[in-house]
């Protein structure tokens, strides 16, 4: 199974309020067997996509297909595919067994199949001993598995997934990631994740999309989204923490060019070519956190030292600088002190140069 | 309930505001009045009913030549009870427990569908439908009656029970719309969405998963229908005027008026058996219903 996404819009029409464009022409195929995440700021149409892959909503225009069949109009009932919700939605007045195998006894399973299939089921997840209990009296990592079952046992052509860990901790959501991956490794249909998480995203998928305000951004391998951005949005949104930006001029391109950020200038290796049209102008400089080192202030941004966080390995400090409040990624040692003057040392081979006005990576 | 720590004395209480009382005293003054209000309350609404079982109880001549507060071994007896076999007593039994049941099974019919209709689907001027309900709570029951009895004897429903579970069922039925309106807005609608995409159709859905979760608001409207039904006077008394398809409360009306003689250990009797369901329903299921609301909190 492969779903096709073309040209997907949808808006919404209020009488008394604006029409919002919750999704803009939003193009996107997951291949068989694919984990997609779609990602982004809440409100930037992740949801609704997936609404509209489930059959909730109907796109306003495009098409959805799974593989030649177009789904776009039909209900939920008839498109297959499983999804998992944000507020898990057990049904609380059934046991966990008859949870698990509603789906089924609605697609008239006899019984002692039913059954065979939970167990099955219930052994991956590990909830077996939990069949007959109710879904109150489970933890909120164990309804989360019980609606994992739920879906596994029906055996979907498509697998949704609604932020399902947005409201479970950290901890437990580090259990379940690999669970989810197993399940949906073990239906090997195509998988469209939504969240808010970057963590979730990078860790999990084999792709992301990152949108934002109804626009797909870029879409890739995990790896590329980060190290790749497509624009100061992606940048921003993929990693932890976020990267920073410095708003930078360039003097001069021959070779690596030269970049000036207030009174510091760094040179960069960029050829002329890559830099056409915007020497002599204004342009922004990316770099992550990890990418800043601590020197004196003479080798780099003056700054002044705020607050550390510590958080075992590493620490994350805070620096006032005529940028504004950078986060920088230290040693676990560092301990930072405010009397003291800081330079910022941006690693030029790491930085990133994106466009001030459409915010596209040129370099 | 003071504890030696917390026992002040007077000198104390002196020095801090002059002529507060005591905390030992207004403890004792809000005991006072607290258990005052409360006996004198009770008595209000109890003597009543003591009173109709002491008399249901009691020889019937007893009851109208003598008065006492208490009942006597010699005059207590089960005959007045023979009357519930006697006459057209039995019949107004049977006739009140067929239109109580027919009411709650249409009010808690109606009000679940009206009810989902109303959580779930959008549609123009739905404020201004639920407000309008309401307005049905504008009028004395006499004041509907007189229109409906014209409007049921040329339609045939007159005398006919389904005629007085319809005028019942309606003036229910406001309450127990809102109640299940605003009752199933708290189920969340992704349960019902995950029960679409495992294949169940809307109608398959709100059985399987809408109507279990509603039982506590069931048992209310059951409840508050049971309550409407079993006691009403005035509907009955218009819609249902010959002997034999009369309710309990008109019927009992009938007994106090026939000749001259009124049978007060009949009456109370009667009265007895037909206010024992209600305290019987009332009791069992509030528990029920407050076991519900529990389950619903999680």
């Amino acid at each position: 199974m492969t779903v096709h996404i073309d040209n997907m819009t949808r808006v919404f029409d209020s009488p008394n309020a604006d029409r919002i464009v919750a999704v803009d022409e939003l193009s996107l195929t997951i291949e068989d067997g694919e984990f997609l995440t779609l990602v982004g700021p809440s409100g930037c149409g992740k949801t609704t996509t997936l609404r509209c892959v489930a059959g909730l909503d109907t796109p306003t225009a495009g098409t959805i297909r799974v593989d030649d069949r177009d789904v776009t109009e039909l209900p939920p009932q008839q498109r297959d595919v499983a999804l998992l919700f944000q507020d898990i939605a057990l049904y609380p007045h059934m046991s966990v067994r008859k949870n698990m195998e509603y789906g089924l006894k609605i697609a008239g399973v006899p019984e002692d199949e039913r059954r065979e299939h939970v167990a099955e089921a219930a052994a991956l997840l590990q909830i077996g001993d939990q069949l007959d209990k109710m879904p109150a009296s489970l933890s909120g990592g164990q309804q989360q598995r019980v609606a994992l079952g739920r879906s596994l046992v029906r055996d979907p052509s498509v697998f949704l997934f609604d932020e399902p860990m947005s409201d479970l901790d950290a901890k437990l959501k580090r259990e379940l990631r690999p669970v989810v991956q197993r399940i949906t490794d073990e239906i090997g249909c195509p998988v469209l994740y939504v969240t808010h998480d970057q963590e979730e995203a990078m860790t999990m998928s084999d792709r992301i999309a990152i949108m934002d305000d109804g626009e797909l951004q870029q879409a890739g391998s995990p790896k590329e989204v980060y190290s790749e951005p497509i624009n100061d949005f992606v940048g921003e949104f993929i990693g932890q923490p976020a990267m920073e930006f410095f708003d930078a001029h360039v003097e001069s391109a021959n070779g690596t060019a030269a970049v000036s950020m207030g009174d510091h200038t760094v040179s960069l290796p960029a050829t002329a070519d890559e830099l056409e049209g915007y020497v002599d102008s204004p342009v922004r400089v990316g770099v992550r956190p990890q990418q800043i080192g601590i020197g004196d202030p003479a080798e780099g941004i003056e700054a002044e030292h705020v607050l550390d966080e510590p958080l075992g390995d590493e620490t994350h400090s805070i620096f006032e600088t005529e940028f504004g409040d950078v986060t920088v990624v230290t040693h676990a040692d560092f301990d930072g002190d405010g009397d003291t003057e800081y330079g910022l040392v941006l690693d030029e081979s790491a930085t990133q140069l994106f466009d001030p006005d459409s915010g596209v990576r040129i370099h | 309930m003071s504890t030696p720590t917390e026992t002040e004395t007077p000198s104390e209480t002196e020095t801090e505001g002059g002529t507060r009382l005591s905390y030992e005293t207004r403890d004792r003054l809000y005991h006072l009045a607290l258990y005052g209000s409360a006996a004198l309350f009770s008595a209000v609404i109890l003597f009543p009913i003591y009173w109709m079982v002491q008399n249901a109880f009691t020889d019937s001549q007893t009851v109208i030549t003598e008065f006492s507060w208490l009942p006597s071994p010699e005059t207590v007896t089960l005959d007045n009870f023979s009357v519930l076999a006697a006459g057209a007593v039995p019949r107004y039994v049977i006739n009140t427990i067929v239109v109580t049941a027919g009411t709650i099974v249409v009010v808690v019919g109606v009000s679940l569908v009206a009810g989902y209709g109303m959580a779930r689907f959008r549609f123009r001027y739905k404020e201004s439908f639920a407000q309008f309900l309401l307005l049905g709570y504008m009028f004395s029951p006499i004041v509907l009656g007189l229109p409906l009895y014209l409007i049921w004897s040329e339609i045939g429903l007159l005398n006919a029970q389904i005629g007085l579970v319809i005028a019942l069922s309606s003036i229910s039925m406001p309450f127990a719309v809102w109640l299940m309106w605003k009752y199933i807005q708290t189920i969340p609608e992704s349960m019902e969405e995950s029960a679409w995409i495992a294949g169940a159709s809307r109608w398959r859905t709100f059985w399987d998963v809408v109507v279990p979760q509603t039982k506590p608001a069931i048992v209310a409207c059951a409840l508050f229908a049971f309550a409407i039904a079993w006691n009403d006077f005035t509907f009955a008394q218009i819609l249902l005027p010959s002997q034999e398809s009369t309710t309990f409360a008109p019927g009992i009306m009938r007994l106090i008026d026939q000749g001259g003689y009124t049978s007060w250990g009949d009456i109370m009797a009667v009265s007895l058996l037909m206010t024992v369901p209600p305290l019987l329903f009332a009791y069992f299921l509030q528990e029920y219903l407050l076991k519900g609301f529990e389950v619903r909190t999680r």
